[in-house]
């Protein structure tokens, strides 16, 4: 029998660890500090740079910690002169061709190898030969590689290849000359995340956005959550005079730990474009003019109240946002239903986290809450996957990035049910290749076990024979198409079987638009606007009877726009426009009143009566709800002069509003009180406040008890992904320079 | 791209070798490189096309390779050892020599693409010393007016006749040699199936077939085989750690890739006797249960890989290999695989990783090769020379064979005895033989009557013996007591002309060249330590950097990834330690041995 856990010791402590548990982790977690360079806990193990080398009893020599397994009875000691002395002259060795330009090299004053030296090195050098010399390479507009720098740590390397799957680093020439080369002889062409940039302990791989802008101690860090996609992963802005200069996860925060994609990392440039709107606009005489505050919302407030007046409220819509926080969307909910009163409330929707939610209630009576939704960490753990209709690797970053970690470090199985060529195809145990808008198909035969091919039987066998399987899913499956997911789940459950569930969208607050109601049939926390009891709640809170009847979707109120029915919309950071290919037209329909919260003058700005400039996600605080429906804290980093956050707006309408005698002022002064409300009042929100302040990602519960609903099917293109690339996400990344310079950005279609 | 037919099936054959087909890159690279002179990117992208590799997997492990050259380079491509064994027997001049008749330096080519010149490391013609190759031709015994007479040969493009007898393999048997694995040497057309057989040839595995495989293991066990590489270990009871049990296949390897300066015995044995390796290959699979060996041979050695080629396709043709192999039931398969240029290689490890297609980097251990080696799977890995000692103690009793020797070091042994000797030359001699009467009786004495100052017992890597330390008997156990190294049996005499500072920087020009670099200890010691002593020998010493030298050695000592590091270190330490003195007579600016212009340049 093999032991079920392990005592030893290192230095006075005694330990007890798992099996197989490497002695610099178990040092490491008791708080005994063994230096490495080479060893990164998930990557293949190297035992490259021979800093963690400790004694061992009874070994003749020094063993590298970092490949040392812990066993009963060992004796570890780290405090001992051989070690001091081995450590000392690695550090040596290392600074021998090392440039020492510290007092230049971005890295300075956060450099591993400069924090070493502190720490273990010697004081004074002995190296009086010539140093080695290579000039430093540009690889691409975001990567530079200054080789006398690089210590051959294999960080980047195998965060590449490991972590990546892009392979896009190698090691060229060999001995004192090995330098790490790009994949295209002299450049660089792979998915440009960075990792390999903020992976590296020392200043040789520097990043075309930072590199000789500014000193680590000049600037503020700010944790906040990425803007883009709706992955959610944890960012730390390096802010200095309210300018964003770096963006990374250094600080491994959230479940992301060290990972970024090329947004997360690169995409926060667009806050100081020159083109970000300052002040808000008023169409005069045909034209946009610059105008006040004061003048512009109280233009918004008094045209709102004589469109509902003069036509009712079902007259007016209102087009939410993916990017605007919780308290956002819920205020927008909130002026829409009880101050406008009309259910014209919608958002570009990319997945169908309601039909989801829907779908799996009927189950919930005997599923508990929270085991049927996988959370972003549960998936690098997870044992098995099924990927449906979604090229994660491109539209949900961090979500193939936890697949890849599952896969490669606990032997988890991926099945891909995709009509594109996607590249996690290339590590999955089985694919089934279906026709674009057939992967609703080809679940309906998984779930009722019907095979109208081999591949489907197969993948289907595949399937059962896995007792823990995590399905994710992009917008190809939505409505009637998510029946056929819960059937199948509640089989596997007949049979002693796991399932879990993502839903993958496009954006950073998808997610949150649709739990806080910006959906036309839907309250917050998902209730249906036909629950009396729901209403009642709503109605009560915010002040103003809620319709039940169900409002017009995003593509009806562009529709009603057009055809003259609705005569005011309020667009809140989305560009409806653009999607519909209406930019360029003088007016967007017959409207008599278009707003439009943006940071820039979009194709819907371009038509508008009055264009409000809003502050980004990162210049202002709340929370926002990634795919998972796991609910983080954003907190302001950047600031900009002159626009206003989306809440700030909102708040203020409702009281411009109140005055034109519609609706009630919101009272709920900042984001957290609004929050508050949120957690009281919304199904699945009551997390724990302390908890997201410490930065934890809280998963909401959104399940419906009462409802009885099939989950409802739509019209196509209720639903539908923007099918962003790598390099985009909607408009925002036009205006991300660095991205929009990368040739892998120009080479998307 | 369009490949020659030649190439083409030769591509054809490396895929069909190997259960990887990554296995195949760096044959195929080198393969290539033959046909076309040179790597260029075209070809880089045709075999990552072939191997379903990206490109820069491909190229990244091509530059770890000292051979594969990605320029074009001269028709002759000229290349000098210049490594201890050759430096001793004056390379120096040789290369100097040939600088100034070329008008071309280190890696140029001469204007009309005739002649290239490189400095390259011990190419395994030690007792032949100097020598160098021309593309893959060796040539031997060198002296300037030798070399000049060469060169205009070749310019005139007439080929002059390779050096044989081969590094001195073949002369006069001394009386106190024990001809055992040697024996065919000297024999015409001992390479011969035919020849082989009709001296006891495959007798061993006709016996090994009748025997179980635990008795093989224990026949060989009993023998006192100690791995012939370098580390002395037993073989019979690395055999027996081979799982006997194995989901996996199980494979044999051999070591071939040879590159220990002062060492040039695998060379003629798988030259001169590639049978006898290919019998030994088959009785070691036979005794671990593996259907399956590789020998990997260093580039370098082109013709010996042509040879034991056409070796294995004898033996295969006389069922010697592959199914039923002389009825028993056993099935074995083998082929070569070629390297190309990395003395990295020769670490067990190392060389599976190359063998697998990578950059020859050593492997994390545990899990030990026996278990994990090739593709993950149970790999016995044995010298040339321990495998071509196998066929005869299957064949004449283990008894016999351990009688031959000295106490726990079975049998005999080839010494490649070089440098400042009468007689160089690769002898046979028992496991103990005392290395004075080697060096004096054996080798003829010291070259030139002039006095003895040191010797290098088994190759670079071990510590040096003073003149007064050599009463000692030549086996594993007896060296490691006298501080030093029984190695790889390659015995370099070195005079008293010979100024041990530029001895030392040689030596470790050779380990800063084939460090690996994976580790920092060993990339930055080797190179930091050759820098240095460039410096001390050019006359730039200090006397802080005598202590410092052996502190930096010491630093390196025990702590690097591989042996390479130590390897680098442990000659370095003697050096510092036995002859400070020399050291110190530097300090005045001047090497006492050599006058000033004939320094050899810092490379």
């Amino acid at each position: 029998m093999a032991d079920t856990e392990i005592t030893f010791k290192i230095d006075d402590h005694e330990l007890t660890v798992a099996p197989g548990t490497l002695v610099i982790e178990a040092a490491r977690r008791k708080g005994i500090g063994i230096p490495s360079f080479c060893y990164y806990p998930g990557l293949a193990l190297q035992a490259a740079c021979r800093m963690c080398l400790v004694e061992v009893e009874k070994a003749p020599k020094l063993q590298t910690a970092c490949t040392l397994v812990a066993m009963n009875g060992m004796v570890v000691r780290t405090d001992t002169p051989p070690v001091h002395q081995a450590r000392k002259s690695m550090l040596e060795f290392l600074l021998s061709n090392h440039p020492l330009d510290c007092p230049v090299c971005d890295k300075g004053g956060e450099c591993e190898l400069q924090d070493m030296t502190f720490r273990y090195g010697a004081e004074h050098s002995r190296f009086v030969e010539e140093k080695l010399h290579t000039p430093e390479v540009k690889w691409s507009n975001l990567v530079y590689y200054d080789a006398p720098r690089c210590i051959l740590c294999f960080r980047c390397v195998r965060v590449c290849d490991e972590g990546m799957n892009v392979k896009a680093l190698g090691v060229g020439q060999r001995g004192v000359h090995s330098v790490i080369i790009p994949n295209q002889e002299d450049h660089l062409e792979c998915e440009e995340c960075g990792m390999c940039i903020d992976i590296c302990p020392v200043g040789a791989l520097t990043s075309g956005t930072y590199r000789y802008r500014t000193r680590p101690w000049e600037m503020a860090y700010v944790s906040t959550v990425c803007a883009h996609c709706s992955n959610g992963c944890k960012t730390t802005l390096s802010v200095r005079n309210h300018e964003i200069l770096r963006a990374n996860n250094r600080d491994l925060s959230g479940f992301n730990n060290e990972f970024l994609c090329v947004k997360g990392r690169f995409g926060f440039d667009f806050t100081r474009h020159p083109d970000r709107l300052r002040l808000p606009m008023l169409r005069r005489n045909g034209k946009l003019q610059p105008s006040t505050w004061e003048e512009a919302l109280e233009e918004v407030a008094a045209r709102l109240a004589r469109a509902r007046e003069q036509n009712g409220p079902d007259a007016v819509g209102f087009y939410g946002s993916n990017h605007t926080t919780n308290e956002e969307n819920y205020l927008l909910a909130r002026i829409a239903r009880a101050a406008i009163g009309t259910n014209n409330v919608d958002h570009h929707r990319t997945a169908d986290y309601a039909g989801l939610v829907t779908a799996l209630s009927k189950s919930a009576g005997d599923a508990s809450s929270g085991t049927i939704f996988a959370t972003m960490r549960d998936l690098a753990a997870a044992p098995a996957f099924l990927l449906i209709g979604n090229d994660a690797t491109v539209q949900n970053p961090l979500v193939a990035w936890q697949i890849r970690t599952a896969m490669r470090l606990h032997g988890a199985r991926l099945y891909v049910v995709d009509s594109r060529n996607i590249k996690l195809k290339r590590q999955a145990k089985l694919s089934l290749a279906v026709a674009p808008g057939k992967e609703g198909a080809a679940i309906a035969e998984l779930a009722n076990g019907s095979w109208s091919s081999a591949e489907a039987q197969a993948l289907g066998a595949a399937l059962a024979s896995e007792s823990d399987l995590t399905v994710l899913f992009g917008a190809a499956l939505y409505g009637a198409a998510l029946g056929h997911l819960a059937k199948l789940a509640e089989a596997r459950s007949a049979e002693g079987k796991r399932t879990r569930f993502m839903a993958l969208g496009d954006y950073a607050n998808s997610r949150g638009a649709a739990d806080m109601g910006l959906l036309p049939d839907r309250l917050p926390g998902y209730a249906s606007i036909e629950d009396a009891q729901a209403r009642e709640l709503y109605a009560k809170l915010w002040g103003a009877p809620i319709s039940a009847k169900p409002g017009l979707t995003a593509r009806e109120m562009l529709d009603g726009a057009i055809a003259g029915r609705v005569k005011a919309l309020y667009v809140v950071g989305a560009n409806p426009a653009k999607t519909l290919g209406l930019a360029g037209a003088d007016r967007l329909g017959k409207l008599d009143l278009l707003v439009v919260h943006d940071l820039f003058l979009s194709e819907t700005a371009q038509l508008a009566d009055v264009v409000l400039p809003a502050l980004s996600a990162y210049e202002k605080d709340g929370t926002m709800t990634n795919t998972a429906g796991e609910i983080q804290l954003v907190r302001k980093g950047g600031d900009f002069m002159g626009p206003r956050s989306d809440f700030d707006i909102l708040r203020i309408l409702s009281h411009q509003l109140a005055r034109h005698g519609v609706g009630q002022a919101i009272r709920l002064r900042t984001p957290e009180a609004a929050f508050d409300e949120i957690r009281q009042q919304v199904a699945g929100y009551d997390v724990s406040w302390a908890s997201l302040l410490t930065g934890a990602a809280e998963p909401s519960s959104p399940l419906v008890v009462l409802n009885g609903h099939a989950p409802r099917d739509f019209a196509p293109g209720t639903i539908l992904s923007a099918d962003d690339s790598l390099f985009t996400s909607g408009s925002l990344t036009r205006y991300c320079n660095m991205i929009q310079s990368l040739r892998e950005a120009e080479a998307q279609p | 791209m369009e490949l020659p037919p030649a190439l083409e099936k030769k591509f054809q054959t490396l895929l069909d070798r190997y259960p990887i087909k990554r296995s195949a890159l760096v044959p195929m690279a080198l393969y290539g490189q033959d046909a076309f002179g040179f790597v260029s990117e075209d070809l880089i992208a045709e075999i990552a096309r072939r191997l379903d590799l990206n490109t820069l997997q491909v190229r990244e492990t091509l530059e770890y390779y000292s051979m594969i050259r990605f320029k074009p380079v001269g028709k002759y491509h000229v290349q000098v050892c210049t490594n201890v064994s050759c430096m001793l027997r004056g390379a120096n001049a040789v290369y100097e020599f040939i600088q100034k008749k070329l008008e071309i330096g280190h890696k140029e080519v001469s204007a009309d693409g005739m002649f290239s010149l490189e400095e390259v490391e011990c190419i395994g013609a030690c007792t032949g010393a100097p020598a160098m190759q021309v593309n893959y031709d060796y040539y031997e015994g060198l002296t300037p007016p030798r070399v000049n007479q060469l060169l205009d040969q070749l310019d005139k493009e007439r080929t002059p006749p390779v050096s044989a007898p081969i590094s001195r393999a073949i002369h006069e048997r001394h009386p106190a040699e024990v001809p055992v694995i040697s024996r065919l040497f000297g024999v015409p057309d001992s390479h011969k199936l035919e020849v082989y057989l009709k001296n006891d040839g495959y007798k061993g595995l006709a016996h090994a077939i009748e025997l179980s495989p635990e008795q093989i293991v224990d026949e060989v066990k009993k023998s006192n085989l100690r791995g012939r590489g370098g580390a002395g270990f037993s073989t019979g009871m690395k055999w027996s750690f081979v799982p006997k049990e194995s989901a996996k296949p199980k494979y044999i390897l051999c070591n071939a890739d040879e590159s220990e300066p002062g060492t040039c015995k695998d060379r003629p044995l798988l030259e001169l006797a590639p049978h006898q390796v290919l019998e030994g290959m088959v009785i070691a699979g036979r005794a671990v249960g593996a259907h399956r060996g590789y020998i990997y041979i260093r580039g370098e050695y082109r013709y010996v890989l042509d040879i034991v080629d056409a070796a294995i396709e004898e033996a295969y043709a006389g069922g010697y290999l592959g199914k039923n192999i002389l009825g028993s039931g056993f099935d074995f398969d083998l082929s070569t695989h070629s390297g190309a240029g990395a003395y990295e290689c020769g670490e067990e490890s190392a060389l599976m990783e190359s063998l697998e297609g990578k950059r020859g980097y050593p492997r994390i251990r545990p899990p030990f090769p026996a278990v994990v080696g090739l593709y993950g799977s149970p790999t016995v890995i044995n010298n040339v020379e321990t495998l071509s000692s196998v066929p005869a103690i299957l064949r004449q009793g283990a008894e016999w064979y351990a009688g031959l020797g000295s106490a726990k070091n079975g049998g005999t042994r080839l010494f490649c005895i070089s440098g400042h000797v009468n007689r160089p030359g690769i002898y046979e001699l028992p496991m103990g033989f005392n290395l004075k009467r080697m060096i004096e009786e054996v080798a003829g004495g010291v070259l030139d009557g002039k006095k003895l100052k040191a010797v290098i017992p088994g190759g670079s890597s071990c510590p040096l013996l003073k003149a007064e330390e050599i009463d000692i008997p030549m086996d594993f156990d007896s060296l490691a007591k006298a501080g030093s190294m029984l190695g790889s049996g390659g015995v370099v005499v070195i005079d008293e002309t010979t100024c041990m500072v530029d001895l030392a920087r040689r030596i470790m020009h050779f380990y800063a060249h084939e460090s690996c670099g994976w580790c920092i200890p060993c990339r930055e010691g080797t190179s930091w330590i050759r820098k240095m002593l460039d410096r001390f020998h050019g006359g730039g010493g200090r006397s802080e950097d005598i202590p410092l030298l052996g502190e930096l050695a010491q630093n390196m000592l025990g702590k690097t990834f591989c042996p390479l590091g130590d390897a680098a270190a442990m000659p370095t330490i003697s050096i510092v330690k036995k002859w400070r003195h020399e050291f110190e007579e530097h300090l005045t600016g001047r090497c006492p041995y050599q006058p000033a212009d004939v320094l050899a340049a810092a490379r």
